[in-house]
């Protein structure tokens, strides 16, 4: 009475069970009834080679857990191909990243290309030297004084 | 597909990692020419990374330089008309209506200041010059010094 209370089935019930179990005959009620027969603890020696083949069906069902596991394995591996990777781009950047295209013909030498860069620099302010000339025309006193001649002679 | 997805970001965690470099200066119009215009013949483009230049220190250095090539001055003017927007205009210089010379201080990206420089010459040849700047020292600090050093 006492077995029946806490493992809801007797014994019997679930030797039945099983034998129907393993000739395919069981309903889904009745495997219900037998997993919760075989989830509990305690039982006999002689449930645990089918408390093993229950308790492989129930590990298979936690599909979540096998997932997050998944996952770590899938975020681990691509956080360590983003280190290497940036490891690479961090070493290699400063060598093979320096280049000059001249004339279409790729230059990789590191003073070569230095050279084409400051005089890009020197090209782009040259032109600083046209705004200053501007800015000593406007102090010129003879230009301002000939520019003045022209309005007073519209004058007379 | 749950497995694609896998691949996918796998692939996007490798590129940002890689890229990083590539990005600042891609969402830019002046991109467009040191790709359409870097490799032909009358043309100089230079990229220096993380290099000390005669006392300059440059996180990105790019320019290039455009001899006898008008179409090309039009088109940098145009990807320079939309780069400047939300930029300072440092400098600007213009001939007969048309801008020759432009220094732009663009909005910071991340911890880099970054600058372009353009000028066009007509004497004693057509030559353009488009310089792309990022750096980690302030943008005036940098024009400063390149004008000092002329």
């Amino acid at each position: 009475m006492k077995i029946s209370i806490k493992h809801r089935i007797s014994y019997g019930e679930a030797d039945r069970l099983i034998e129907r179990y393993y000739d395919g005959l069981t309903t889904v009620e009745e495997e219900k009834r037998l997993h919760r027969f075989l989830a509990q603890s305690g039982l006999p020696e002689r449930y645990q080679p089918e408390q093993a083949i229950f308790g492989y069906f129930e590990k298979k069902k936690r599909k979540p857990v096998f997932r997050i596991q998944l996952y770590i394995r899938w975020a681990s591996a691509a956080a360590a191909v983003a280190v290497v990777a940036f490891s690479v781009q961090r070493f290699t950047a400063g060598k093979y990243s320096d280049y000059a295209y001249v004339n279409g013909v790729k230059i990789t030498n590191v003073n070569e290309v230095k050279s084409q860069a400051l005089a890009s620099i020197s090209d782009v302010t040259t032109d600083n030297n046209e705004v200053e000339k501007s800015f000593e025309n406007l102090n010129d006193n003879e230009l301002m004084q000939q520019q003045l001649d022209v309005f007073s002679g519209l004058g007379e | 597909m749950k497995s694609m997805n896998k691949y996918l970001v796998l692939l996007l965690i490798t590129g940002f990692g890689v890229f990083p470099g590539l990005k600042a200066q891609s969402d830019l119009q002046i991109s467009k020419v040191f790709d359409q215009y870097g490799e032909r013949k009358g043309v100089v483009m230079v990229e220096l990374t993380d290099e000390m230049l005669d006392g300059y220190d440059f996180s990105l250095f790019k320019s290039i330089t455009i001899k006898d090539n008008t179409a090309a001055g039009e088109f940098i003017r145009k990807c320079l008309a939309k780069d400047e927007i939300g930029a300072k205009k440092v400098k600007q210089v213009v001939a007969n209506g048309v801008p020759t010379s432009i220094y732009l201080q663009l909005p910071r990206k991340e911890q880099l200041y970054r600058l372009i420089l353009f000028n066009e010459t007509f004497r004693p040849e057509h030559k353009i010059t488009l310089i792309y700047i990022e750096s980690e020292n302030d943008s005036e600090d940098v024009l400063k010094l390149i004008l000092k050093k002329k």
